[in-house]
């Protein structure tokens, strides 16, 4: 089903500009008895064409936000917009759908799909969106020369350096034209000279306007954004533009 | 996303995983390849037998009936049957004459006797004394010679129609006819050879080993050594009457001619071909069914093996399940994939376990009866182990399907 059609679009103009907008979002989750209070009430916009560093020591509440934003997890309270459409009460499956067509992960463990090809990893998001075949091959070819990779298309995941399945993962996160591209510790598993390479290339995808939320724990990396949230105990503790 | 592409998509993610994992996928579909092939072998060797027992008795007509002394198919203790008293050749003439020439009424009696030409002897052949009307109440006949006529009856000659074995047996490629045949300790001139029948049932008569002569020359040279004389008389209805009606109608006539009194129960048996079939019916489809459920169970644990592997694959692959829920898959998608996956390694192990039993019937087609792999069992086999596949995979698929994509990314 289109999510357009369950939109909640307010006439706000503050929130018309957000392509983002979390507000008084809070998330409570048992560990075995105990109750841990994730967020505790965070309240966030990010507008088009922003480049967002989330930090925060381990515990913040960074990983929880991160997930939120990704649309992996719905928030216990508060709500979360994303151009405009809430996200608080969607199925699982609608979820699926705008992580699909609204958010580009890219994850510290590159998470590539094993034993399949480069190009087979670029071409998934597309078959889950239900792009037919002839259109895929364009728009994967493309995502893939963007990042450097064109002859690498057929090799096996496994075959490939840290740096160029990271390269991969950042090909499969824009094949979709996402509204967000959403990188959790991408450099986290990467020497600092290939690290260097993979920042290199985000900070052109936002000079290309992207909108890019960057998680990190490293000031090195958050350097890169131009604005940098900081999480405290399940709270924002500052945010900051540069 | 459209369901036709989530199909065709996720067949082709579900096939690449198998060839990805050759060896597990050939091991899980051994144990289907073993439940088709004992299934499978059982379906075709029941029809077989089927086959078999109705080619064995297609010469009895639908349309005879059979008077004797004890039942074809015994129920019952046997001394009730075996203290009745013999039914004579004269009690096949009184129902011909109280039938007033309706039906054909034909008398025969039998036993085994060895017998020889020249220096070859074959043993335990079937020596049946009847008359010229054995071909009409049975749809068999000579395929060279003659069979017996009137005048070698009423004249007890000493001629003999042999089945198709016994010729092949005693005179190879010479042809018997004019030649003689020993039947115990008389002789005999081959006047006929009955045309080839084929197969016949476990235990049923074979009637490629039988010899016919005339009853009346089995009483003087035959008949006598055993003492009695007991007789089976073959009734051919008449076409325009009903098999029912006339059933009844033999049946009042024996009771006169055997003297009963009202009150008294039956002293002979009527035989036909319904009560075989009947008999057959009954008796098959109980060991058909037993068959069927033992081999069952053989293919119900290759389905449990199915299942054990699908749930490995679902945990192994928990991560990547992981990484299609964050990119976009809907819980369908990867249910379709993991469904497809064992329905994928069941049908490979049907169509290989069909090809086993479809050598298996060649086998038993050669050697044992007419069986034959039919398009209904080809069918049945293939959706059984499709059916066998979604089964098994579902539980496993459904785990998979519903897993929470943070949890599944997390996973190492």
């Amino acid at each position: 089903m289109s999510v357009q059609e369950s939109d909640q679009v307010t006439s706000d103009t503050e929130m018309s500009e957000a392509i983002l907008k979390i507000k008084d979002v809070t998330r409570t989750y048992f560990m075995g008895d105990q109750e841990v209070n994730a967020l505790r009430g965070v309240s966030l916009n990010i507008n088009k064409g922003e480049y967002v560093a989330i930090m925060g020591p381990s515990g913040s509440g960074k990983s929880t936000l991160m997930n939120t934003i990704g649309c992996l997890d719905v928030p216990t309270s508060g709500s979360y917009h994303l151009e405009g459409v809430g996200v608080n009460e969607m199925s699982e499956d609608q979820l699926a759908e705008i992580r699909n067509e609204k958010i580009g992960f890219v994850f510290q463990t590159f998470n590539l799909v094993p034993r399949v090809s480069v190009f087979q990893n670029v071409e998934l998001p597309l078959i889950y969106k239900g792009v037919p075949k002839r259109k895929r091959r364009e728009i994967v070819e493309k995502a893939i020369a963007s990042v450097g990779l064109e002859d690498r298309s057929d090799h096996k995941s496994n075959e490939l350096s840290g740096g160029q399945r990271q390269r991969v993962a950042i090909a499969r996160a824009l094949v979709c034209e996402p509204s967000i591209i959403l990188a959790d510790e991408p450099t986290g598993n990467l020497d600092s000279k290939t690290g260097a390479e993979i920042m290199v290339l985000l900070n052109r995808l936002h000079e290309k306007g992207h909108t890019i939320i960057l998680v990190t724990h490293e000031d090195e990396i958050a350097e890169h954004a131009h604005r940098i949230v900081r999480l405290r105990d399940g709270l924002i503790e500052s945010d900051t533009r540069s | 996303m459209k369901l036709s592409l989530d199909i065709a998509e996720s067949f082709k993610i579900a096939l690449s995983a198998i060839v990805a994992n050759k060896s597990r996928g050939a091991l899980t579909a051994l144990g289907i390849i073993i439940g088709i092939v004992a299934v499978i072998t059982t379906m075709t060797a029941a029809n077989g037998l089927k086959n078999t027992f109705r080619q064995t008795f297609s010469s009895v007509g639908a349309d005879v009936i059979y008077v004797s002394k004890r039942p074809w198919v015994q129920m019952g203790p046997g001394f009730r049957f075996r203290n009745r008293k013999d039914i004579s050749l004269a009690a096949s003439d009184a129902l011909q004459q109280r039938l007033l020439g309706r039906g054909v009424v034909n008398p025969s009696i039998s036993s085994n006797k060895n017998v020889k030409y020249q220096s070859k002897v074959l043993e335990g052949i079937r020596i049946s004394g009847t008359t010229e009307k054995q071909i009409i109440v049975s749809d068999m006949v000579p395929s060279t010679g003659r069979f017996l006529m009137p005048f070698d009856v009423e004249y007890k000659k000493s001629v003999a129609v042999i089945g198709s074995e016994i010729a092949d047996g005693l005179y190879g490629n010479s042809d018997p006819i004019g030649k003689h045949i020993k039947i115990g300790r008389n002789k005999f001139l081959v006047i006929g050879v009955m045309e080839k029948q084929g197969t016949s049932f476990f235990g049923g008569p074979n009637f490629d080993r039988q010899i016919y002569i005339p009853i009346t020359t089995y009483g003087k040279t035959l008949g006598h050594n055993g003492g009695r004389a007991n007789v089976n008389i073959a009734i051919k209805a008449p076409s325009q009457e009903s098999m029912a009606d006339f059933e009844f109608e033999v049946i009042g006539e024996m009771r006169k001619i055997r003297g009963l009194k009202p009150a008294e129960d039956d002293d002979f048996s009527i035989n036909k071909l319904d009560t075989l079939l009947d008999a057959y019916n009954n008796m098959m489809g109980a060991v058909v069914l037993v068959g069927l459920i033992i081999t069952s169970i053989s293919l119900f644990v290759g389905g449990v093996g199915v299942m054990n592997i699908m749930f490995v694959s679902v945990t192994e692959r928990t991560k990547e399940i992981g990484i299609r829920k964050a990119i976009g898959a809907k819980r369908r998608s990867i249910l379709l994939q993991f469904l497809f996956e064992s329905s994928i390694i069941c049908l490979f192990g049907g169509i290989i376990g069909l090809s086993i039993a479809a050598l298996l019937t060649e086998i038993i087609n050669e050697m044992l009866m007419p069986a034959s792999l039919s398009p209904s069992i080809i069918i049945t086999a293939l959706v059984i182990s499709v059916f066998v596949g979604v089964v098994s995979g579902f539980v496993p698929a459904y785990r998979g399907a519903k897993l929470d994509p943070i949890e599944a990314l997390r996973y190492e």
